[in-house]
């Protein structure tokens, strides 16, 4: 009976341990591939051409949906920050908080994840389905790196895009809280853009800037890797791309905690 | 001195140095112009086990055996995608089982692949598809691409669709395409990786002569994957034969005389069978025997 426990304990601390093995190999391929790919963009052959589509794919066609986001997310945070600031009757400084908190988390989080619902998945099955279909295969075959290729162009677009959609976010959600602001707390629109403008420093502005950088390469690469490692074909492509959904943004939400935490360091708020 | 204190420390002597290595790409003309020795391959369970085989140049090789039998797997260690877990794989004098990627371009630049599906690019029209490697290689004007983008469309019977997308193509069509794009470049060295399978008898057999016409006509080296035995023998006793200034399809019906292709049978990541396709057909052994009927 004793052995029986034995073995059960030994193949289970086994499967751990191949658990563990496998999962520190996926990071340092992820990391690996991460590289390569960053390595990619600033070293010739660039294809400039997968590039501009895919700041178009990344940029463009997810305009709206960070747009739409910004909006009600700026309406609501001011009806919200309003009805506990009444309670202070510090009303007038909702143009403040609304502008704080676009710019330094919820612009970029919100931004980053609708961007992964609908680009980073799609990566992952586009790149999916060109593994399953051979087509990685075909590209090395006929000498083409598919890291350069497909990788690095999809690196540099989020790169490039995250941050601009960020931007539009952040303004559009500032823009929504002044809506509210005007038509439903009764406040007038000078004092709400003098408000906002009061409230922003150089500290927001490196906040919200370093954030969607870090958020685009996540998704991305994220994206990329899940495509990149599809297997079992069809079936394999949904499971990479549910995948890269739940992990980019898992590690997305996460990061923003530690980011937070060393740029708070790096640059205190006054 | 030296010698001295690694006598005394017990040390053994450093290896003679080496004799260099042949450049990559150098091979001797007598010799095969792919080599198998011993090559293993494993992954959750062997692939390949002790495989070792040459292909002469001209020649065709024609590798049977059933699904999951390392056919594929073959194709994919010639052209590097794969590296063998021991022995070694050259390809025209380039020992591909331990080049790496970046080195590997030269070597695959002599090979041509049709993928099972064809593995076009989906985003591409056919006529990018096909000149693909040419635009990529970067040292062929673009009307110069275009010229030789058509004439391999001619050469496959399907010039008029050029600006189609794959996903307009018929499963024959695509392989064709595959068949132009892999030959675009002029290769050595044709892979065909189940290149007839799922297609009905009447456009396998527009596969097969394709393939025949390559051979016979280019002299190009050819490695047909296959488990469908009808197109093996279709290429083995096909050749082109020139009647009234065109070359036509002709067949042997006589496997005895054949010359210049060997059949292989895989088994479970080993060799079962080497030899023609008349040796292959008279086998007394009663896997291939089987595997025949």
């Amino acid at each position: 009976m004793a052995s029986r426990t034995q073995l059960l304990i030994l193949s289970l601390g086994r499967r751990l341990s191949q658990q563990v093995k496998a999962s520190v190999l996926a990071v340092q391929d992820y990391v690996l591939l991460t590289a390569r790919g960053l390595a990619a963009l600033v070293t010739p052959p660039r294809y400039q051409r997968e590039l501009v589509t895919q700041m178009d794919s990344i940029g463009v066609q997810s305009l709206s949906i960070v747009v739409l986001t910004g909006m009600f997310t700026g309406m609501v945070l001011a009806l919200q920050s309003a009805a506990s600031l009444d309670a202070f009757g510090a009303r007038p400084y909702v143009g403040r908080l609304v502008c704080i908190s676009m710019v330094r988390e919820l612009g970029p989080v919100l931004t980053a994840l609708m961007v992964t619902g609908r680009v980073g998945s799609g990566m992952a099955a586009e790149l999916g389905s060109m593994v399953v279909t051979q087509q990685i295969d075909a590209l090395r075959v006929l000498g083409s790196d598919p890291v350069r290729k497909l990788v690095a162009p999809r690196l540099g677009a989020a790169l490039i895009m995250v941050p601009l959609l960020t931007v539009i976010s952040d303004t559009v959600g500032i823009f929504g809280g002044s809506l509210i602001s005007i038509f439903n707390l009764k406040l007038s629109w000078e004092f709400y853009w003098r408000s906002v403008g009061n409230a922003m420093v150089i500290n927001d502005l490196v906040m919200g800037f370093v954030k969607p950088l870090a958020f685009g390469l996540i998704l991305s690469s994220v994206g990329c890797y899940m495509g990149l490692n599809t297997t079992g074909g069809t079936q394999g492509v949904g499971l990479s791309t549910t995948r890269s959904v739940v992990v980019a943004s898992v590690t997305i939400l996460s990061s923003d905690f530690f980011i937070t935490k060393v740029l708070l360091i790096l640059f205190p708020v006054a | 001195m030296r010698e001295t204190i690694r006598a005394v420390l017990g040390l053994t002597p450093r290896p003679a140095p080496a004799p260099p290595e042949p450049p990559p790409g150098f091979r001797d003309p007598d010799e095969p112009i792919i080599s198998f020795r011993d090559v293993h391959l494993s992954f959750d369970r062997p692939i390949l086990q002790g495989v070792s085989f040459d292909l002469a140049p001209g020649t065709t090789k024609v590798i049977l055996g059933g699904s999951g039998s390392g056919k594929t797997t073959i194709l994919r260690l010639i052209l590097g995608l794969l590296k063998p877990d021991a022995g070694s794989i050259h390809v025209d004098g380039a020992d591909v089982g331990h080049m790496a990627e970046e080195d590997l371009r030269p070597v695959r630049m002599k090979l041509g692949m049709v993928f099972q599906e064809g593995a076009l690019f989906d985003s591409l029209t056919v006529g990018e598809n096909v000149g693909y490697r040419l635009v990529e290689d970067g040292n062929v004007s673009e009307a110069e691409v275009e010229a030789r983008v058509r004439e391999m469309l001619g050469f496959v019977g399907l010039a008029p669709f050029y600006g189609r997308m794959p996903s307009e193509l018929s499963g024959g069509q695509r392989r064709r395409v595959a068949f132009a794009r892999a030959l675009v470049a002029r290769p050595q060295i044709m892979l065909y990786d189940e290149a007839t399978t799922g297609l009905d008898p009447i456009t396998s057999t527009t596969i097969t002569d394709l393939i025949v016409k390559v051979r016979d006509l280019d002299g190009v080296t050819s490695i047909l994957v296959t488990h469908q035995l009808r197109d093996a023998f279709n290429v083995a006793r096909t050749f082109m034969a020139r009647e009234n200034g065109e070359f036509v399809p002709k067949v042997v019906e006589d496997l005895s005389t054949l010359e210049g292709t060997e059949f292989m049978m895989l088994r479970q990541g080993v060799v079962e069978f080497k030899g023609t396709p008349h040796e292959l057909q008279t086998s007394e052994d009663p896997y291939i025997k089987e595997f025949l009927s």
